[in-house]
């Protein structure tokens, strides 16, 4: 009895020290009452600004110096010059282009029929190119698209040097319909900063392979400015470091934008309208001239289907469920941060003095534009985790909608059973934009003009909604709403070294990566079958026991001889 | 004799497991933030140059850029560093508890973790200063009281910019040497 005391009092004593040590013991402060940030936002982007002035990479193995070229070596006044001198050689570039999306603007799913391409969707980031054509058509690749007696077939109007031209001055300045600037302009207007005329000759003369900064120039700045749209294409790429991109590092692979969308005759694979979401081909790198119509800007076609080593087996049984980029694109926006939300119902705010205003949020970015509305920004974002199989319904112009729900701008399709689906991550921008209260259809703002009825003139969205629609000639209520709509993009770029990659334990955990994504058993979530995990667990707990029964059993019959 | 010792042992055990479990969470805080990175950052800053007592900020760092410089990535990490000389000055001037240099200039950290959301951790100033005698338990105990209003925000206010430079500081942010520490 006595040792017994002993003993809970030793206990007690050493029980007593930990409480003496913890008494101490400060309180933490008290966490901070949950608040609602405060809007974030952004004054204007300068839309499509001039990619960086990089080099281009050099084709070592050209056999063809254009600099020499004599149909190139003389002054050039307008652009569409420089392509007629392009195409006596080229002589079937111009017709190659005009097939593509790059030119028409324009793609028929062959799954859905939906008529989809810039000229038919409406976003939720600059809306639509519908009236506005003279600014968003700096991303054309052509001259002079200002409004709809556009001539498609005309073949100077094809822009060659903006993919090809290395000299990293040629920069299509929005509101020009495509063209670049023939003399020197203050752009964007009232900045001060002035945008160079360049130098056609030397353009002309420098082209090559197409460059990161070829296809940086319209598609990092995508949505209105840098890093606004995608959240894994932006300028950071047009150099990035090893850990932002493993591929484009330039001391490593140095992977240009060609060499996974691997272009023939001009036709560019790798569509965000009906993207190859299960690549199941287990196939050997593209080559050019090889029978294959399967996309060649997959991970698989270069990786195959099972990627990891024979002793990351394991590895190799997810990628049945898994898209690549699930678990080698950890976060997207790692170079810069990207736009995550952009509220048109409160653009239009003036001062007392009729100016328009501009905020800057805590990191120095457009918070508030006048022009635009309130957006907010993120860096290293976390994507969210769908299924899909590489089906995209968009809303469309016509598409009715009910504006008590947020709308989707366009859906992923995609289940854990139709056998065709892969957890994906993407991104999802969030916004509030215009749509018809009475028809409940969304909207075709103009906002880009000189003229009385353009948005970011007047700040009047009776006249802009009225002119837009107008424009696309479609009906119109006059009365207007805000609508909140969510658009989905695709994470497939920025993949970070191996060692970054995804751990187990970041999907198969509670509250995981993959915590939302419904329709499988997930070992770890905890979510889904607790029966079965507790099923697992005595399985376990017994087999521990049997084998230590069977120990104890060995040794004691050991010891008994 | 020999259960005596065998208890004193089970209770030693005991403490080193509940240190174990504990210890953390009582030498340092974590409090998730209802704003950004950025902008949970430039309110701190706000605070901590509204705070008087002499603080004023130190520096900003973030650790993960050394790791994308060394190729790799990790979520963004910074580090609000701020210092007051009313504080450090009675430590810094004792020899025997001078070697406390080493916690300073103060340090508030705001980061994200894996579920997108950012979050806000500093030292349990208090504790730690209980551990080295009476004169650096009261300057620690003030210095945690401080820290407390620096995690307190007023979301109706507007933004503030976050201030990467080191305002008057004498070193510069990379040397942490700013704000008189």
């Amino acid at each position: 009895m006595l040792s017994k005391i002993k003993i809970a009092l030793s206990t007690l004593v050493a029980g007593a020290t930990v409480a003496a040590l913890t008494a101490f013991a400060t309180p933490a402060p008290a966490p901070a009452p949950a608040q609602m940030p405060a809007n974030a936002a952004a004054p204007a982007q300068a839309a499509m600004p001039a990619a960086t002035p990089v080099p281009a990479i050099k084709a070592s193995n050209s056999t063809a110096d254009h600099s020499k070229f004599k149909e190139l070596q003389k002054t050039f006044k307008s652009a569409p010059e420089v392509t007629k001198a392009c195409l006596t050689c080229h002589t079937e570039a111009a017709k190659q282009i005009q097939k593509t999306k790059h030119w028409t603007f324009e793609f028929i799913n062959p799954e859905t029929k939906q008529k989809l391409g810039k000229k038919h969707v409406i976003n939720n980031f600059c809306t639509a190119v519908e009236s506005n054509q003279k600014f968003c058509n700096a991303c054309h690749i052509g001259y002079g698209w200002e409004n709809d007696k556009f001539d498609f077939t005309a073949e100077q109007n094809v822009d060659c040097v903006v993919c090809h031209e290395s000299t990293g001055t040629y920069r299509k300045v929005p509101g020009l319909s495509g063209h670049p600037t023939y003399k020197d302009m203050e752009f964007p207007p009232h900045s001060g900063k002035i945008v160079k005329a360049p130098d056609l000759s030397k353009v002309a003369q420098s082209v090559g392979k197409t460059s990161r900064a070829n296809c940086g120039s319209c598609h990092f700045y995508g949505g209105g400015g840098d890093a606004v749209k995608h959240g894994d294409i932006d300028s950071s790429l047009t150099n990035p470091p090893r850990y932002l991109d493993v591929h484009m590092e330039k001391k490593g692979l140095n992977f240009s934008c060609g060499t996974c969308h691997m272009t023939s005759a001009h036709q560019v694979p790798g569509s965000r309208y009906a993207p190859t979401a299960a690549d199941t081909k287990d196939a050997a790198p593209h080559m050019r001239g090889k029978a294959d119509n399967s996309n060649p800007s997959t991970c698989q076609s270069c990786h195959g289907t099972k990627p990891h080593p024979a002793k990351m087996a394991k590895l190799n049984e997810h990628t049945d469920k898994i898209a690549c980029q699930t678990c080698h694109i950890p976060e997207y926006a790692r170079g810069q941060a990207t736009k995550m939300t952009w509220d048109w119902s409160t653009a239009g705010k003036l001062t007392p003095e009729g100016k328009p205003i501009t905020k800057k949020d805590s990191a120095g970015r457009n918070a508030y534009d006048s022009k635009k509305g309130d957006f907010t920004w993120e860096d290293h974002v976390i994507p969210e985790y769908v299924w899909f199989n590489g089906k995209v319904n968009y809303t469309l112009r016509e598409t009715k909608l009910d504006p008590s729900k947020v709308v989707k701008i366009n859906s992923f399709e995609g289940s854990a059973s139709d056998g065709k689906s892969l957890i994906w991550p993407i991104k999802v921008f969030r916004g509030q934009q215009p749509y018809d209260s009475v028809s409940n259809t969304l909207l075709v703002p103009h906002t880009f003009g000189d003229d009385d009825t353009s948005f970011w003139s007047n700040f009047n969205w009776d006249k802009s909604l009225e002119a837009g629609m107008k424009a696309a000639n479609a009906p119109y209520s006059g009365k207007y709403g805000f609508v909140k709509t969510e658009m989905s993009w695709p994470i497939t770029h920025m993949v970070a070294p191996k060692a970054d990659a995804l751990t187990c334990a970041q999907c198969h955990s509670h509250n995981g990566r993959l915590k939302n994504v419904t329709g499988i058993y997930m070992p770890g979530r905890g979510d889904n079958n607790k029966w079965l995990d507790m099923g697992g667990w005595t399985i376990a707990l017994l087999t521990l026991i049997g084998v230590l029964l069977h120990g104890a059993g060995r040794i004691y019959a050991n010891r008994k001889g | 004799m020999l259960k005596l010792i065998g208890g004193f042992i089970a209770g030693l055990a005991f403490i080193g497991i509940m240190a174990y479990n504990f210890a953390s969470s009582l030498m340092f805080w974590e409090i998730p933030s209802p704003f950004g990175m950025e902008e949970t950052v430039a309110r701190i800053q706000q605070n901590i140059q509204n705070t008087g007592n002499g603080w004023t900020l130190a520096g900003l760092r973030n650790p993960a850029k050394a790791v994308e410089a060394d190729g790799g990535n990790a979520l963004p990490v910074m580090m609000v560093e701020a210092c007051s000389t009313r504080y450090s000055g009675p430590i810094l001037k004792d020899d025997t508890v001078r070697f406390l240099s080493i916690l300073m200039p103060c340090k508030i950290s705001v980061y994200k973790k894996q579920d997108g959301k950012t979050y806000i951790a500093g030292m349990n100033a208090g504790l730690m200063g209980k551990m080295f005698g009476p004169m650096v338990g009261e300057v620690m105990g003030h210095v945690a009281e401080d820290q407390a209003k620096f995690v307190i925000f007023d979301a109706s206010k507007p933004a503030p910019p976050m201030i990467k430079g080191v305002p008057g500081a004498a070193g510069g942010a990379a040397a942490g040497g700013g704000g008189g520490c």
